[in-house]
């Protein structure tokens, strides 16, 4: 990918981060880890690889994204409004009475939102049965799911997973956010899915285990999605909980953040010297 | 023909293939539940549009609500309780809340597993579905209006849930009968006392108001097809006019159709009501027909029931 290309969807993943911030701001609490574990995959999802129509949400042939750990809606929220799917003054109405902002995604009251999720474990079956209909109608449209890696521990995930091996959907590509931490700490400790890769293997996957937060990864990654002819693919990206803040980064603690007004001030503070490092490098770059 | 003994599952098979015929979106989803839900023919005749999942209810539900999306209308049919209970976040969140065109099937039903025991038993699907908002839940009594319903269901857009017994039932309608989903069928009218029948039971229903026409009670007899959304102008007329209601189902009294006829007559014209069904229990195992007399569910036991309650 081109230099220009990358720092682009940088700055925009940390304007997507800033978004989430916004979004915290309003309702004073949130599932901050999650979300911003995973701005580098929304940002290369939606401002490079999904096929979708702001203006036009519905479009039939369009790609399908499935957040299937729907607590981390507000990272889906900030990508939608950067992308223009809704008015970014709706973000300032998280929290509040009848929002369009749940604090799990409704597919009812926001354009852009697929899915109903927020109970662990839904996801992969509905962008399962997605891949399978598009197979149905020959299109060419792809399905993406977001996973947490805490929502692993649910057993129909595992349903899912042998049903889309077992009916070759090699257009639903999976991305599993291994943060490495849930509620109660290490997500190995609580209840470990080791060897990862071997068990989506095993259920007859491709499987590739990437940086989650490096977006030429990301891309260049999906891009060679099947991994293997004829089978689904799982993406196991690894990544750092409530990434770009540095207090709050890698600390389960943070799993839900009920933020203090000091808090998001040094949180402001770390996304403006992730823009100064931004601009530095977009210098060096010649651009 | 009137009368004529038909096997439910059979005939459920053969309206999904006559819907089938008629609209190339529905597709049947199987697991490992097909044959027993009698869609054997369907997967034969259309082998493209049947997916066999194997034993995953929880996983089928979330598939089916994926496959609505890109406008297919999933046809899922399989052992009640698999597909009520066992998987009931996953009706609520992706079939209900998404309100997804997926018809949900629940086949031997009530105590038609009779031998099998209570982990087979369905006796609490209406009351643990209807709480879903947006599902319309069918209750058939006979081999007529079950053909009927399922081609009212493939019409409907929206979730739908369907109930199938399983030993052959009697004809009891003209094929010309019409069916309106959540509209009931007056059987016979009456003055007496008002008799709410639905589903496997309904030719119970039928008889017991024969028996007790003989004893010289006059019955208006109801045949609630459809259990959610409820007929209220029926139910209503039948408080404000006799007001004397009993309801009969294969189904716990908790959360049934009683309990949906009393929530409604509480709130809008109280009446004198009975609900016969199934105690605070699970039910025994034996003899299909022996465990609906021991709930007091055939004929001569409703009679006896309604008398009794009539001379309260």
């Amino acid at each position: 990918m081109e230099t220009k290309e990358i720092l682009k969807l940088e700055s925009t993943a940390l304007q997507i981060r800033r978004n989430i911030l916004r979004l915290i701001k309003a309702g004073e609490a949130g599932h901050i880890g999650g979300a911003l574990s995973s701005v580098e995959i929304l940002t290369s999802l939606y401002f490079n690889i999904l096929r979708t129509d702001p203006k036009n949400p519905g479009w039939k042939e369009r790609d399908r994204f499935v957040l299937s750990a729907g607590h981390k809606c507000l990272v889906l929220y900030a990508t939608l409004a950067e992308k223009g799917f809704f008015e970014k003054s709706i973000l300032d109405t998280y929290g509040a009475l009848d929002s369009k902002m749940p604090g799990h995604p409704n597919m009812h009251k926001l354009p852009g939102v697929e899915t109903n999720t927020g109970a662990l474990g839904h996801g992969l079956s509905i962008a399962s049965g997605m891949a399978l209909g598009f197979k149905i109608d020959k299109s060419s449209a792809k399905v993406f799911a977001l996973m947490g890696d805490g929502e692993l521990a649910e057993g129909s995930n595992w349903e899912a997973a042998s049903a889309a091996s077992m009916h070759k959907l090699d257009n639903l590509v999976v991305f599993v956010d291994r943060n490495r931490l849930q509620i109660s700490g290490p997500t190995v400790e609580v209840m470990s899915y080791e060897p990862l890769d071997e068990r989506w293997r095993a259920f007859g996957w491709g499987v590739r285990i990437i940086d989650g937060h490096n977006i030429e990864t990301i891309i260049e990654t999906v891009n060679q999605a099947p991994f293997e002819k004829g089978k689904p693919s799982v993406i196991i990206a690894d990544t750092v909980k409530s990434k770009g803040i540095s207090f709050a980064e890698a600390r389960v603690d943070f799993h839900y953040w009920k933020s203090k007004p000091e808090e998001i001030e040094l949180a402001e503070r770390d996304f403006d010297n992730i823009e100064e490092q931004l601009k530095i490098k977009i210098k060096e770059a010649g651009i | 023909m009137i009368n004529d003994m038909k096997d439910p599952r059979k005939t459920f098979g053969e309206a999904v293939v006559e819907a089938a015929e008629e609209n190339g979106n529905v597709i049947v989803l199987s697991a490992d539940s097909s044959s027993g839900s009698g869609l054997s023919d369907f997967s034969k005749k259309f082998p493209e549009r049947h997916f066999e999942f194997g034993i995953m209810e929880q996983g089928i539900m979330g598939i089916a609500s994926g496959l609505a999306t890109t406008g297919k209308i999933p046809v899922f049919a399989a052992i009640a309780p698999f597909v009520t209970a066992r998987p009931y976040e996953m009706f609520r969140n992706d079939l209900g809340y998404m309100n997804q065109n997926v018809k949900v099937v629940g086949r031997c039903v009530g105590l038609t597993y009779d031998q099998l025991g209570s982990t087979h038993h369905s006796i609490d699907d209406v009351a643990i579905i209807r709480t879903i908002p947006g599902v319309t839940i069918l209750n058939p009594g006979d081999p007529v209006t079950i053909k009927k319903a399922v081609h009212a269901m493939i019409e409907h857009t929206g979730p739908c849930y369907l109930k199938i017994g399983s030993p052959k039932m009697p004809v009891i309608y003209p094929d010309n009968v019409e069916f309106k989903i959540g509209k009931g069928i007056v059987l016979t009218e009456g003055t007496d006392v008002v008799l709410i029948g639905t589903g496997t039971v309904l030719p119970k229903a039928v008889a017991a108001a024969k028996l007790l026409e003989e004893a010289g009670v006059s019955v208006r007899l109801i045949d609630m097809h459809t259990v959610k959304p409820i007929d209220r102008e029926l139910v209503l007329s039948a408080a404000r006019e006799i007001g004397r209601i009993v309801t009969v189902e294969e189904h716990y009294v908790a959360g049934g159709l009683g309990s949906i006829v009393a929530e409604l007559c509480s709130e809008e014209y109280p009446a004198k009501m009975k609900m016969i069904g199934i105690g605070d229990f699970y039910a025994s195992n034996g003899p299909y027909e022996e465990l609906l007399d021991k709930y007091g569910l055939q004929p001569e036991k409703i009679k006896e029931t309604v008398i009794r309650f009539l001379n309260q």
